[in-house]
């Protein structure tokens, strides 16, 4: 469905969009997860075609985005972060406008507006001025005027910000809906249950580079497969350190003030005689437990900055 | 054929807000204190010069149609700059951008929808102007005209206030900038001449005197001194200027105003195009260039 090669974006020296490349297939729902500046409302402008790229190539259903751009405007429904209204206009002029822009006829606006109004959970208002909706109404009548022109593509912008929780899971229903009827819908957001909880796939965006991305299992399974181990320390860490990196078949990941993260390849008789060889070493441990990957704990690893890292530490795996 | 979405929306839009009704309240307002000084001008004048007043009313029709003309030219660069950087500033423009809207269209529906806009407050200016032709015995052509006059002026200022609005991304700055072009426009395509005529040989003139042919208060100017009293004001600049033509002052009169209108028409489809492409998200020559570099990668 959205296939987007070798994509770069520079600002000047600054290098927004690095080398992007990424396979989206038909029907999924794809989570682009990123902090703030890693560059994807940045690729989603380039995909809707408002923003030139510095180079590479994006293909929509096969069309290419630059060659054809009129035929990648059918194909895209595009919910940006904010949701602009005109003022002393109605919910049913406002789906009328945007199907008009879109060339369709009047008839046909208005038996689509009816059916994606009532999916968006809005027919009741369809006499209402857009400006008196609140803010979830108004969000759910933008994804129905994405989809007004039955694009094969619908791209959301970080949907859910500023929405209350009640709005949160309307619109997460809703997007669940969508993925049901088969659409391939993109949504970037920060709210990585959210996410987790809806999507099938994901991409994680860190200054620019697209980090990891595919089947969240897939995602999560590469990410956490080894076995991950969290060591409470109460003091001396610096010679916890040190002792664990002797050790055979760890790898210390992470060093925190009052805990150190390892992946490892010991069974776990190993690992009891690990903590104890810990213990008879003067370290005081306050505590061990195996560590469950998820999407946050997987974000935080990943975006991390580069000097929070302690990377090639460990006795390898 | 469809109707510009743009302009069915901003035309609702616009008539349904207190700002459309005051506006055409504030111009009645205008027209008709105008009208009032005018009136006891006239008045004044035939007591002194013991002329029928109705024969002096005819001079009601160029002070209204000068305010009118004046009118539009204020007020349309004030609502037609904050055209797109209105869009902009409500976060709308980049889902128009995403719809099957090319530039041209939606540059086009803004200046549509400014050009009805001003038509609503000359129709309601009509009442008063009629008394000139009713009153005054001028002929209905006149006032055909006068419409096709005020339909190029709001065209011209139109034109104008949507490049600078597709130029900002802030309606203030787009309004500033308007007047700004709006009067450096004025001045340039004059004062060369001007100085020229002044200070410089008579090729200098010839040369400057065809700037003159883009100037609207001059084509105003021709129109209204011709209209009202059967003289040509291009038709004394040639004879002052040694241009070499040589043409009756009916001809000269007509051909300015045909040739002089057609471009300013040109030069607003110029403003128009160079507008849409400002606000063409993907340029042509870089869409190109990036299918063409894309079928290596594929």
């Amino acid at each position: 469905m959205l296939q987007i090669n070798h994509l770069y974006k520079n600002y000047g020296k600054f290098l927004a969009v690095n080398n992007l490349c990424l396979r989206i297939p038909q029907g999924d729902l794809f989570g682009f997860v990123g902090p703030n500046g890693a560059g994807k409302t940045t690729t989603i402008r380039m995909v809707c075609g408002l923003m030139p790229p510095t180079a590479g190539n994006i293909m929509i259903n096969g069309v290419d985005a630059f060659s054809n751009p009129k035929e990648i405007r059918k194909q895209i429904g595009y919910v940006p972060d904010f949701f602009g209204v005109y003022d002393n206009l109605k919910v049913r002029e406002y789906m009328d406008l945007y199907g008009s822009m879109y060339r369709m006829n009047s008839r046909d606006i208005e038996k689509i507006a009816d059916d994606l109004l009532e999916l968006v959970n809005l027919s009741d208002k369809k006499e209402m001025y857009v400006d008196t909706l609140s803010r979830g109404m108004k969000q759910r009548l933008c994804v129905a005027r994405a989809l007004i022109h039955n694009p094969a593509l619908l791209i959301l912008d970080e949907p859910n910000s500023g929405l209350d929780p009640g709005a949160r899971v309307e619109m997460k229903e809703l997007l669940l809906n969508l993925k049901g009827m088969g659409k391939t819908i993109v949504i970037s957001s920060h709210i990585l249950s959210e996410l987790s909880e809806m999507c099938n796939s994901i991409g994680i965006m860190n200054h620019g580079n697209l980090v990891t991305a595919g089947r969240i299992e897939d995602v999560l399974q590469s990410a956490f497969g080894s076995n991950n181990l969290v060591i409470g320390i109460k003091e001396h860490t610096d010679s916890a350190v040190r002792l664990l990196k002797e050790q055979a078949g760890v790898k210390v990941e992470t060093i925190g003030e009052k805990e150190i993260r390892i992946s490892h390849s010991l069974s776990e008789e190993e690992i009891a005689k690990m903590i104890a060889y810990l213990i008879g070493s003067g370290v005081v441990v306050t505590g061990f437990h195996t560590q469950e990957g998820n999407l946050e704990t997987l974000f935080m690893q990943l975006t991390k900055p580069a000097d929070a890292q302690p990377a090639g530490q460990g006795g390898g795996k | 054929m469809q109707m510009n979405p743009l302009v069915k929306k901003d035309v609702k839009v616009q008539s349904r807000s207190m700002r459309m009704s005051w506006g055409l309240f504030a111009y009645e307002a205008i027209m008709a204190l105008v009208f009032f000084f005018a009136m006891m001008m006239i008045k004044q004048q035939s007591y002194w010069s013991e002329a029928n007043i109705y024969s002096q009313i005819v001079m009601l029709y160029p002070v209204l149609a000068v305010t009118q003309i004046i009118i539009i030219g204020v007020t349309v660069p004030i609502s037609t700059s904050s055209s797109i950087s209105g869009e902009k500033e409500r976060q709308t423009f980049d889902i128009m951008m995403t719809t099957s809207m090319t530039p041209f269209s939606i540059v086009w529906g803004k200046v549509m929808t400014a050009i009805i806009q001003n038509m609503f407050y000359v129709a309601a200016g009509m009442p008063v102007m009629a008394l000139a032709f009713v009153i005054g015995g001028l002929s209905p052509v006149y006032l055909l005209w006068f419409l096709l006059i005020a339909l190029l002026a709001a065209f011209f200022a139109a034109s104008i206030g949507v490049l600078c609005s597709s130029s900002c991304k802030k309606s203030i700055s787009a309004t500033i900038m308007s007047y700004v072009f709006y009067l450096g426009f004025f001045i340039l395509t004059a004062v060369p001449y001007w100085i020229a005529e002044m200070y410089m040989n008579d090729f200098a003139g010839r040369v400057f005197f065809w700037l003159l042919l883009l100037n609207p208060a001059v084509y105003l100017m021709e129109f209204f001194t011709w209209t009202m009293g059967g003289t040509s004001v291009i038709y004394d600049i040639i004879s002052i200027t040694s241009t070499g033509i040589k043409m009756s002052e009916e001809a000269a009169h007509n051909l300015w105003m045909a040739g002089a209108g057609i471009l300013l028409v040109l030069v607003s489809f110029l403003f128009l195009w160079t507008a849409a492409k400002r606000i063409t998200p993907i340029p042509k020559k870089k869409a190109k260039k990036l299918a063409h570099n894309s079928t290596g990668v594929q």
